[in-house]
């Protein structure tokens, strides 16, 4: 069980966030990207956790870090969420290539 | 935990505004909804007056901490604390007269929020934690995605908002994807006690990781900021969002994100070693200088090609937050003192230059250029106002900004190498901010328009160009009152020790 060395965690958590980062980036569909982003952020609790625990320095800090990472994620998730609603009232679709009503 | 050990009265502004927020909330769902909204503008206001007077009655307090060091009362949290007040309290003031028409119905929501984004802003100010600080900065950005788009009926409004909320969202998990990176290495979060246990470390492959963590971490912060590679979405939000908002954005937001930049990155980085022996912030400073200069340029540049005034503040302000970021790569313990009277320079000016722009564009119900035609003629003490503050901006001697930008200048040229090239591209970002802010003045004085209804007196508008204009040239003339007042607060020792 103990066998994943600190650096498998780290890894993972990079590929996540590169993940991540692509998708929010690059997808079409607003809700992809607010996906992503959650995304992201999910990788830095599994850095912050992996860290806690097979750091050079554990401490438990780093899980309590994770803990408000997660609920702040949830409260902007859930911000996002409400603004995009508001926009599809409007526009009736959530694709980002059509959000260019502003001047550029 | 004993409750009652705890000296509550050092967090009692924070606690000021954040009970009025509470208060307006339970207001704002009691309240029938043909009340006007109006007067909960005066409670807030009052909150936020009344949190700047604990404030004050703690100037000669000594510094402490609370909660096991993560919140500190020191000279730098309240001098910068106090900007954020200032500033709060002219953009309520600005937010009483802002015309809603039919989204009338959101003006208690808007008061409350930018109570809680102040809070956030606040504890930003006072946080020596990492955990406080990001708590901090997320109670900011997500009070300011729901004002950006609190015009729910305006398709631009919210188009704003949700473009705040993906890069805004984005910059915040680069941020703390940093953030863990750092904890890991030191396994702390404590800012104090994270500089200790990196100072120690001293594997070569660990340095290369925390060079890899300050970059991004500063990447994710240049959002906070609107500077360089994160300041795209600056334009389109202050664009979209109401006038009040956008001062909001651009001077209370950004004060906030220069606190957390200095905070975290001069505790933590200043003693812990780079690549090679030199302080790591020692070694980032080309990185720091380049995107400055470049935020500068990029800032100025696209400002000269823009014709929607709204837009104009945003370039203008990203070119600012060059400025600002200019101060920061200066490593001595002047940085302080210049990016504080900067700030503050900038609180004065901009707040006040966005009091005549809402004036002028509810006026003209058009957010160009051109509505600024024939102003001179028609509202001359508005005009002037408007003068005063755009020659801040510009740097003109005798207004506050000169004396700002003139510090900036003086430390940069202080340290030499490549520090004369950021001097170098100050002075000529500055000579290019001449045309766009000159620009609007030729609108003023030397265009005429068709003459427009005046709307009644405005309260709002009234108090705040007149403050915001006298203390632009007040603090320009003798700005030794608010540098002395700066020394007599701040000390490096104190900001250094736990």
């Amino acid at each position: 069980m103990n066998n994943v060395p600190l650096s498998g965690y780290l890894l993972l958590a990079l590929v996540l966030f590169c993940i991540g980062l692509f998708g929010a980036l690059t997808k079409r569909n607003a809700v992809i990207v607010l996906i992503s982003i959650e995304l992201m952020l999910n990788a830095v609790n599994i850095n912050l956790v992996a860290f806690a625990k097979y750091g050079e320095n554990p401490g438990l800090t780093g899980q309590i870090f994770a803990l408000f990472t997660m609920t702040v994620a949830a409260a902007e998730a859930a911000v996002g969420l409400a603004i995009l609603m508001a926009l599809y009232r409007k526009r009736k679709s959530v694709h980002v290539d059509e959000m260019n009503h502003l001047k550029q | 935990m004993n409750w009652q050990a705890i000296e509550w009265g050092a967090m009692l502004p924070e606690l000021i505004v954040l009970g009025t927020s509470l208060l307006l909330i339970l207001l704002d769902l009691f309240l029938r909804k043909t009340v006007s909204r109006r007067p909960l503008g005066f409670l807030a206001l009052l909150g936020v007056a009344g949190a700047f007077s604990a404030l004050v009655l703690q100037l000669h307090e000594p510094s402490i901490q609370l909660f096991h060091d993560m919140y500190r009362v020191d000279g730098f949290s309240k001098t910068f604390k106090m900007l954020l007040l200032i500033g709060t309290f002219l953009v309520l003031c600005l937010a009483y007269d802002a015309k809603l028409g039919r989204e009338e119905n959101v003006r208690g929501e808007f008061y409350y929020l930018i109570l809680t984004a102040l809070v956030g802003a606040m504890f930003m100010a006072s946080s020596a934690d990492m955990i406080t600080l990001f708590i901090g900065l997320e109670l900011l950005s997500v009070s300011s995605y729901i004002m950006a788009g609190l015009k729910k009926h305006d398709a631009q409004s919210t188009e704003a908002a949700f473009k705040y909320v993906v890069s805004g969202g984005i910059a915040t998990a680069i941020t703390l994807f940093g953030m863990s990176y750092l904890f890991g290495l030191s396994g702390e979060t404590n800012l104090y006690s994270m500089a200790k246990a990196l100072q120690e470390t001293a594997l070569p492959d660990q340095s290369y990781m925390l060079v890899f963590a300050f970059f991004i971490t500063f990447t994710g912060l240049a959002f906070k900021i609107a500077s360089v590679p994160f300041h795209m979405w600056a334009p389109d939000v202050y664009e979209g969002a109401m006038v009040p908002v956008t001062a909001f954005l651009s001077v209370v937001s950004k004060t906030a994100g220069f606190i957390f930049i200095i905070r975290f990155f001069v505790l933590v980085f200043m003693m812990s070693k780079g690549v090679n022996s030199d302080s790591l912030l020692q070694q980032v400073q080309p990185y720091i200088i380049w995107l400055s200069g470049i935020t500068m340029l990029v800032g100025s540049i696209i400002a000269l090609r823009q014709s929607n005034v709204k837009r104009l503040f945003a370039y203008s302000s990203i070119a600012q937050a060059g400025f600002i970021l200019a101060a920061f790569s200066v490593f001595t313990p002047a940085l302080f003192e210049t990016m504080w009277f900067y700030l503050f320079a900038y609180v004065l000016m901009n707040i006040g230059a966005f009091a005549v722009i809402q004036e002028v564009t509810t006026r003209n119900n058009d957010t160009g250029m051109t509505s600024f035609e024939g102003l001179g003629k028609q509202s001359p003490w508005l005009a002037l106002a408007m003068t005063i503050f755009l020659l801040s901006l510009a740097g003109i001697p005798a207004t506050v900004g000169f004396i700002g930008k003139f510090g900036i200048l003086i430390a940069l040229l202080g340290y030499g190498g490549l520090h004369y090239v950021l001097a170098g591209i100050l002075i000529a970002a500055t000579l290019l901010s001449y045309v766009y802010y000159f620009n609007l003045i030729v609108q003023m004085y030397f265009r005429t328009g068709e003459v427009k209804e005046k709307r009644r007196s405005q309260k709002g508008l009234l108090i705040v160009t007149i403050v915001c204009a006298a203390a632009t040239v007040i603090f320009g003339i003798v700005p030794n009152i608010a540098l002395h007042f700066f020394y007599e607060q701040f000390s490096i020792s104190t900001f250094l020790q736990l």
